[in-house]
């Protein structure tokens, strides 16, 4: 389970920005503002009516112990271990659920205080098994903690302890009910935040027990998230059990690449490998949460590695050799070839500065022909105004719209958490959410409008019946999901919506920077791409075939062997041996997102950077440093030797991708709608399907989380039944 | 840090502090000079009596090396410490308290060079450095 | 010979009469603690005697010689602890050995401390004790890199090496040292090891190589990661000992000072 600093968490959801007011407004005049005076063991303390005491304790920095309270989940207040004394009041009370009273005296430390946590921590641990030196929470347990700090130093336990069955939830998450201490978080979560509500409680007193009751399994696609939520060891990491301990690994913060959404995350690693990925608090993108693909994934990394450069010999087969042979190989091939003749593919788990050192090298050749394989319509705006292809008002910035039309995507499973975020939105903040193109699973309702393109037009003439709401909405949103714009039709999508943005902006009469209109990418390193001036898609490559073509971890199959001719010399660089290093002529081993310091785009426009947690297997090495290798031996030296002098041609091509952790406002919506309206308005009749239909799709998305063998244990428990992954359980 | 460092800078350069033998730099650069001159007379000693395989010139040479790898040092005391640490290795050299192993250590054989351009780098691994 | 045979005998006899009669008021005793008094076993009784002959002679040798003397203190170990300027050495440790109501002639040991966030970073350390007053006494001075103290060999004998060790593992020099030199690391070794700076696994590893026939010294390279443990709970331990926040946050270049409220 995660462990935060005080100082950092926020208080409400949505409520960091009121908290700020209220320690500026202290200093200000306490009568004019309604805050309230309270006193934390003497010292006061101004807080907002209706904040807990435990909130206000917070404040003054005293962090109350407690197992059923977190920030982010409704109050159940069961576990009774945040039981505080108050000055004159008669009994202790439940510091996060009551609300503060003017003029209290909370005492953190009195002897009644004192004594109540020590009777409910004998309580809690009169049930719980001595499990401590084979729990995997070992070490960053709640109950371990609060035992040594609050609880007594000896026992009177002489009775015998009750022991519950384990439930069979899915192939990610160990369930050892005897551990659990029924403080419900995961239930809460479960329903508030995963929009699932599979867990839940039977039986009463004692004989309580958390579970699905019938033989179900947990399946959301943020149920990892439950593993750091539970305060002991009932719910723990199946993939990550037994291999190793808290204290021993070494923490590398990151970023997630395997969605575009960029979370942020803690790659724990020891002895140079990956040992599980944690979530790390981001505010503005994935709160605490992670999804089950960022965080089970890892194993990936560990398999199907390229770690030699492997060249082809005369009978066709690949055979590895030294990092000399392989690029003088490739130079060979590129000598005298210049302009389209060379051409380059990337994919989706590039980072900026390989893609800027392989723009920089093709471009010395002549040869402008650098194309990514998620296809964007280039016609209209194109990429050339950059609000027309980021998620412009940012993941954060859904917690304030009242109506959001989704066109064409399937978030619960593109984004998750981007998804949790409407989640969230639709449930505190009343968020109405329409839908256009084929029927989903989402863990909200909404209408559904539609499915074909047709529907987006009528919305953008005005004929819907949902225009008119759209017109009365006070911050409407659109998204346009990626996978509707591979289409060939992708610009006519991409007008309609245009033009309903547009129109709800102006109705509104929201102020300027509102933004409505929304694309949601599904890999990393599109908007990094766009940025420094790839084309989207591989429709040049199609009709000019080159001679010499180079993919840069493009994986995804949108060019193969037949639709070149038969001579193309094919370079492959990348880290998995998935679909593109078969084709290859050349294989360049490069490295993965938790071995290289790179930057990495999410759909808002938000540059971030993953940083070393290991170092990349046998001979790979960084892309970008293969990429100047290779210019090198081809005679265009590029002009940068280390990462810095990287990042400033980055820099150079565009400021804001190394400006990290900082969005980069686009604009021109106007502008940009006006060059819409001037494409092929035809759209096609079919219906707007998303690529991630049900969670099957969800899991084995890239490269890596192809190589996994705990996504394939999710496939095939998702389509043959939780007993079909079942393994013998060690303990 | 920084702050420190000058205001340490401007204090050594105002405030007096305790000289270690010379208060100057002429005078250290006075012992530097008769350091060196009792080391460019031990080196033949020195190869004959541990036997080694090099000759008095690459001895020489490898003196004036390390003599050479702290020239740029301007301090008085910094110069007196390394000066005490030469003669007190002058000294287990001339006593025959070193061994020969201990004397080759200064010549580095076996350790290969560290690259500095990126191609060489590049091909030894994943070392920035 | 014969009063020492009867106080013998008589401490035999009057031991067996005695038993039963201190078992008895044992007993009164022990009924009387559990109704009245707390005992805290886990407690070091503080034994206010010591402490306060310990002090008063603190004081004594303050006032006999202010010029080096900076700080006396006496732990609450019942150590007597003399903070002394660096150059006083000499001078205080000759009126420790000889003044008639110190006497401190023997020196049992003599070390440094680094402490790196100082400016005078090294600490060093002299434990002196007195058989005729059955008393010891620490003498503390400071130093950094490049500062030499006066070495306490005239003094003192014992510490010839002593401060050699302290020479070689901190890299304190001593003047007036009769024979300062290496005393613990190996002939070549570059490094003073016992700084806070300086790795646990060291710069160089040894091997003997068979080519060169003899023991090659090469920079070290750990076959094993580094096991570096974090052992910090995320629950605060002691909130009673909060250091205080800092006064004002850091400004960066341009800032305006805010108003004070």
């Amino acid at each position: 389970m995660l462990r935060l600093p005080v100082v950092s968490r926020g208080l409400f959801p949505g409520a960091a920005a009121a908290a700020n007011n209220v320690r500026t407004a202290a200093t200000a005049a306490a009568a004019a503002s309604n805050l309230v005076e309270v006193f934390v063991d003497g010292k006061p303390v101004m807080v907002e009516p209706g904040t807990t005491v435990l909130q206000a304790c917070e404040k003054v920095g005293m962090q109350i112990p407690r197992f059923c309270y977190h920030e982010r989940l409704s109050v159940a207040g069961n576990c009774r271990m945040c039981l505080v004394e108050i000055e004159k009041v008669p009994k202790p009370v439940a510091a996060c659920a009551m609300p503060v009273m003017k003029g209290w005296n909370i005492l953190t430390n009195s002897d009644k205080t004192r004594k109540a946590r020590e009777g409910v921590m004998e309580f809690l641990l009169a049930n719980h098994p001595l499990d401590c030196p084979i729990c995997d929470q070992g070490g960053e347990c709640d109950l371990q903690d609060q035992s040594m700090q609050f609880g007594s130093d000896r026992s009177r336990f002489t009775e015998g302890k009750r022991a519950v069955e384990d439930k069979n939830i899915g192939p990610l998450i160990k369930t050892i009910m005897t551990r659990c201490i029924q403080c419900t978080r995961c239930v809460r979560f479960a329903s508030e935040i995963a929009g699932v509500e599979d867990l839940g409680t039977t039986g009463r007193g004692n004989d309580l027990q958390i579970g699905t009751y019938v033989e179900k399994m947990f399946m959301s696609e943020l149920s990892g998230n439950v593993i750091d939520i539970c305060p002991v060891g009932a719910l723990t990491s199946k993939p990550y059990a037994f291999t190793a301990r808290p204290w021993e690994t070494r923490k590398t913060e990151s970023i997630d690449v395997l969605d575009a959404l960029g979370s942020n995350i803690v790659v724990s690693t020891r002895g140079g490998e990956v040992m599980r990925i944690l979530p790390r608090l981001n505010e503005d993108i994935n709160e605490e949460w992670i999804s089950d693909k960022t965080r089970f994934a890892y194993d990936g990394l560990k398999r199907q590695r390229l770690t030699e450069p492997l060249v082809k010999n005369e009978s066709g087969q690949l055979v590895p050799t030294t990092w000399e042979d392989a690029l003088t190989r490739v130079a060979g091939a590129m000598q005298g070839v210049e302009g389209n003749d060379i051409a380059a593919v990337v994919g989706g788990l590039v980072d900026a500065e390989a893609l800027v050192s392989l723009k920089d090298l093709l471009n010395r050749l002549n040869s402008d022909n650098l194309c990514t394989e998620e296809v964007f319509p280039l016609a209209g705006a194109g990429s050339d105004l950059r609000s027309n292809y980021l998620l412009n008002t940012g993941i954060a910035g859904i917690e304030e719209a009242d109506l959001l039309l989704l066109v064409g995507t399937n978030p619960r499973y593109e984004a998750p958490l981007f998804n949790a975020r409407i989640r969230k939105s639709w449930l505190h903040n009343e968020l109405q959410v329409a839908l256009v193109g084929k029927e989903v699973d989402l863990s909200y309702t909404y209408d559904h409008l539609g499915e074909s393109a047709k529907v987006l037009q009528e919305i953008a003439s005005g004929s819907h019946s949902f225009s008119k709401i759209l017109a009365k909405a006070k911050h409407p949103v659109v998204v346009v999901g990626s996978s509707c714009l591979q289409r060939e039709d992708g610009a006519a999508i991409m007008a309609a919506v245009s033009t309903i943005s547009q129109n709800a902006l102006v109705s509104s009469g929201v102020e300027e920077t509102w933004k409505v209109l929304n694309v949601l990418h599904r890999v990393a390193s599109q908007v990094a791409a766009l940025d420094l001036g790839y084309k989207p898609g591989v429709n040049t490559i199609r009709t000019n075939p080159p001679k010499v073509l180079f993919f840069l971890g493009a994986d995804a199959g949108c060019i193969t062997r037949q639709d070149l001719p038969k001579n193309c010399f094919i370079i492959y660089q990348g880290h998995h041996g998935d679909f593109g290093a078969p084709m290859a002529d050349v294989i360049l081993p490069g490295a993965a997102y938790t071995e290289k310091c790179g930057t990495y785009v999410n759909t808002e426009g938000r540059a971030q950077q993953t940083k070393i947690a290991v170092t990349p297997p046998g001979a790979a090495r960084e892309d970008w440093m293969i990429i100047r290798a290779l210019s090198e031996h081809a005679g265009v030296t590029l002009p940068y030797d280390t990462l810095n002098e990287v990042r400033a041609r980055l820099a150079q091509v565009s400021p804001n991708l190394v400006r990290y952790d900082d969005i980069e406002e686009a604009n021109y919506f106007k502008q940009a709608h006006e060059l819409a309206q001037t494409v092929n308005q035809a759209v096609l009749t079919e219906p707007l399907v998303p690529q991630q239909l049900t969670v099957r799709d969800f899991y084995m998305t890239d490269p890596i989380s192809r190589a996994s063998q705990t996504m394939a244990k999710c496939v095939k428990a998702v389509t043959e039944g939780a007993q079909a992954v079942d393994e013998p359980a060690i303990c | 840090m920084a702050s420190t460092a000058a205001t340490r800078a401007a204090a050594a350069a105002s405030k007096v502090v305790k000289p270690i033998f010379s208060r100057d730099l002429d005078e250290a650069k006075r012992r530097v000079r008769e350091l060196y001159r009792a080391w460019y007379r031990e080196v033949p000693n020195t190869v004959a009596v541990f036997q080694l395989d090099i000759t008095v010139g690459q001895g020489r040479d490898k003196v004036r090396e390390m003599f050479d790898k702290n020239k740029h040092v301007t301090d008085p005391r910094v110069i007196d410490l390394l000066v005490v640490k030469g003669k007190m290795e002058l000294q287990e050299t001339i006593q025959v308290w070193k061994q020969k192993t201990h004397v080759m250590r200064y010549f580095h054989e076996t350790e290969e060079p560290r690259p500095t351009d990126f191609m060489s780098k590049f091909y030894r691994g994943h070392d920035p450095v | 010979m014969a009063a020492s045979l009867v106080r013998f005998v008589r401490g035999g006899l009057g031991r067996s009469f005695n038993i039963a009669r201190t078992s008895c008021l044992l007993q009164q005793q022990t009924r009387l603690q559990s109704s009245t008094t707390e005992t805290s076993p886990t407690v070091r009784p503080k034994d206010s005697v010591t402490h306060n002959q310990l002090t008063a002679f603190g004081e004594y040798v303050a006032e006999m010689m202010p010029k080096y003397i900076q700080q006396v203190q006496v732990t609450c170990f019942n150590e007597l602890e003399v903070m002394i300027h660096p150059d006083g050495v000499i001078p205080v440790l000759t009126f420790l050995r000889d003044h008639t109501n110190a006497q401190f002639r023997n020196l049992i040991d003599l070390t440094a401390v680094d402490i790196p966030t100082r400016q005078n970073r090294f600490e060093i350390v002299y434990n002196l004790l007195s058989l005729r007053y059955n008393s010891r006494i620490r003498v503390k001075t400071y130093t950094d890199e490049l500062t030499p103290v006066d070495s306490a060999v005239p003094v003192h004998m014992a510490a010839i090496w002593y401060e050699r060790e302290i020479w070689d593992m901190f890299g304190v020099f001593f003047a007036n040292h009769p024979d300062l030199r290496r005393i613990l690391t190996d002939y070549g070794f570059e490094g003073h090891p016992f700084r806070k700076d300086f790795p646990l696994s060291g710069y160089v590893e040894v091997r003997y190589d068979d080519e060169m026939k003899r023991v090659v010294a090469e920079p070290v390279e750990l076959s094993q990661e580094f096991r570096k443990f974090d052992l910090n709970t995320p629950w605060e331990v002691f909130p009673a000992y909060r250091e205080p926040k800092e006064a004002t946050p850091k400004l960066e270049a341009g800032d305006k000072v805010p108003e004070k409220k």
